[in-house]
């Protein structure tokens, strides 16, 4: 019986190769590959004109030493740090506010999601119009409530920051809003009649019975957010090209210029597959926390 | 006891979640104004933003100007093309996943669950070179494969397979059907709404990717149009309505898309709850 039913397996498995095929070979060269081809690369001096150079681990000695890839890695810290708070209470707030027993409703969903349809370009682009110092349209509001002063939003350390996690939030808000508004429609009218017949106050509602019941949903959407936000660079580069100075500059665009405008692959390899361990680590407790969760 | 219908309530309800509403989409409201706006005319206050004069001038400059019919071609040969590779390689190989018993079949499983932690913004200098090797940097085919290389939408259909009724398939057999047959006539028809879904979000994914195309792509005649549009952006011009044209025309099939097919597209963030 068993080494029929080995049998069958293996005859199987010529029957699944045209199925799984197609896919393997594109996610092999594309996406697995690429991983041991970059950490091959990081073990090389290379400039991509010359031949490579075996140097070690030199590229990660010199990686611990640069003060550039510290600030970097700093920089993409404290954008997760700040934006995901902001980003996931604002998803469900818009959630809480689309779930209320209101007409109108599919247009408050599609307002707060909207901005999430639009390209990272076309975010950043009205962001920088939005935000520009002289005619700008956050300005001239301004001055119209009787601010004089003309405030360089994209001059300043903290300012930069605040505009770039707005436009983050902006654009990608609604796509939490969407997971709140789904697990709050899990929620069991019942229980909700059941406090109305006890007197609860709607504050009361809230806290005591959405938003426990919001808690695992919150951990995933957190989650979720932290991975989204360590990839930051589109909006950054776009908006502020990482400035004034280096003060906004992500670990992805760093990346980015050591490999492709200085040149120096090698290193930039090393940084990204340093990156890629942090969110491998990242994902991994995810995993690790949801089963938690579940189990 | 308060009433919780009272006017007073219901009014303050209203006007709050309302007035959020529309200064949120503010900003979109703005940049369709701006673009109909005269190149180089002066506005002197917030509300000459929205009175007229209207102008579709704009459009055509910029339609004469700039490649971006061009691009939003682009952009659309390599979405469509992702997507349409995306749910047929993931569908096959999520029905082997689902319906067929086969050696190393947890091993692939797993194999392809790995690829999920996998970004590409950690796997671009490695990614450059192999691309550049196989000589598709500046390629349509060069933009494509890297995304349909995602192996997320195998994970969600598979779920989807191994929900459909195993008495199916064996009828299927009995009746003489090939594994391919009970592919195509079986599953995919019954999963249509998850495919569905799977086809718009993985669309919106590819047209709007950025840091891949601004790498691989090294002419201005293959820019997406994410890779195109910023070109128009500038800091330090007062002349908003050209940039605001090339935006809007860069949105507007997004959002008439999203118009649309708006519940799909909300279906398929419940179900894929990744971001891009």
């Amino acid at each position: 019986m068993d080494t029929y039913r080995k049998l069958v397996k293996k005859y199987n498995f010529l029957k699944a190769l045209p199925f799984i095929l197609p896919f393997t070979i594109v996610y092999l060269i594309f996406l697995i590959f690429p991983i041991f081809r970059g950490l091959w690369i990081s073990l090389h001096r290379w400039t991509m004109v010359r031949k490579m150079d075996f140097v070690g681990l030199d590229n990660y000695l010199y990686m611990i030493k640069d003060p550039a890839f510290w600030e970097s890695l700093g920089n993409t810290l404290l954008f997760v740090v700040l934006s995901t708070p902001a980003i996931v209470i604002t998803g469900l707030v818009f959630a809480l506010i689309c779930n209320q027993k209101i007409k109108g409703q599919l247009f408050l969903k599609i307002s707060f999601f909207l901005p999430y349809v639009l390209s990272v370009a076309v975010v950043s682009s009205i962001m920088v119009y939005l935000f520009q110092p002289h005619s700008g349209l956050l300005n001239s509001v301004l001055q119209n409530f009787g601010v004089d002063q003309t405030i360089y939003w994209l001059g300043q350390d903290a300012l930069a920051w605040f505009v770039i996690v707005f436009a983050t939030l902006w654009w990608t808000v609604g796509f939490n809003m969407i997971l709140y508004l789904a697990a709050l429609q899990d929620i069991p009218e019942s229980f909700y009649e059941a406090a109305k017949v006890d007197g609860a106050t709607k504050f009361q509602e809230l806290w005591h019975i959405t938003l426990p019941l919001l808690k695992p949903i919150t951990w995933v959407i957190t989650l979720l957010q932290i991975i989204f936000s360590f990839k930051i660079f589109a909006q950054v580069w776009l908006i502020t090209g990482g400035g004034p100075g280096t003060a906004t500059r992500p670990i992805v665009q760093y990346i980015y210029e050591t490999s492709f405008k200085e040149n120096s692959l090698g290193y930039g390899a090393s940084m990204a597959f340093t990156f890629f361990i942090v969110l491998v680590a990242v994902s991994v407790f995810q995993i690790y926390f949801r089963r938690r969760k579940e189990g | 006891m308060e009433n919780n219908n009272s006017p007073t309530r219901k009014v303050i309800k209203y006007s709050f979640s309302y007035l959020l509403a529309v200064l949120f989409i503010f900003p979109i409201i703005w940049m369709l104004f701006a673009s109909l706006k005269p190149s180089g005319f002066h506005v002197a206050s917030i509300i000459e933003w929205f009175l007229p004069p209207y102008s579709i001038v704009n459009y055509f400059d910029v339609i004469d100007r700039a490649p971006v019919i061009r691009w939003m071609f682009n952009s659309l040969v390599v979405a469509t093309s992702v997507t349409f590779l995306v749910i047929i390689f993931d569908s096959l190989a999520a029905f082997a996943l689902s319906v067929i018993d086969f050696k190393y079949k947890n091993v692939v499983f797993v194999l392809f669950t790995v690829g999920l932690m996998v970004p590409t913004e950690a796997n671009v200098v490695a990614l450059f070179d192999i691309v550049n090797k196989l000589g598709l940097l500046n390629t349509y085919p060069g933009l494509i494969f890297p995304r349909v290389a995602i192996p997320l939408g195998i994970i969600i259909l598979k779920e989807f397979f191994d929900a459909i009724p195993r008495d199916l398939i064996d009828s299927a057999r009995i009746d003489g059907c090939g594994l391919f047959r009970i592919y195509f006539s079986i599953f995919m028809p019954l999963s249509k709404a998850a495919i569905a879904s799977i086809g718009i979000f993985t669309f919106i994914q590819a047209w709007n990717s950025f840091l891949w195309p601004f790498i691989a792509i090294m002419t201005k005649e293959m820019f997406t149009l994410p890779v195109g549009v910023p070109t128009f952006t500038d800091a330090y011009t007062p002349d908003y309505s050209i940039p605001m044209t090339v935006n809007m025309i860069a949105s507007t099939p997004a959002i008439v898309a999203f118009l649309l097919f708006q519940k799909q597209i909300i279906k398929g963030i419940k179900m894929t709850g990744i971001k891009g």
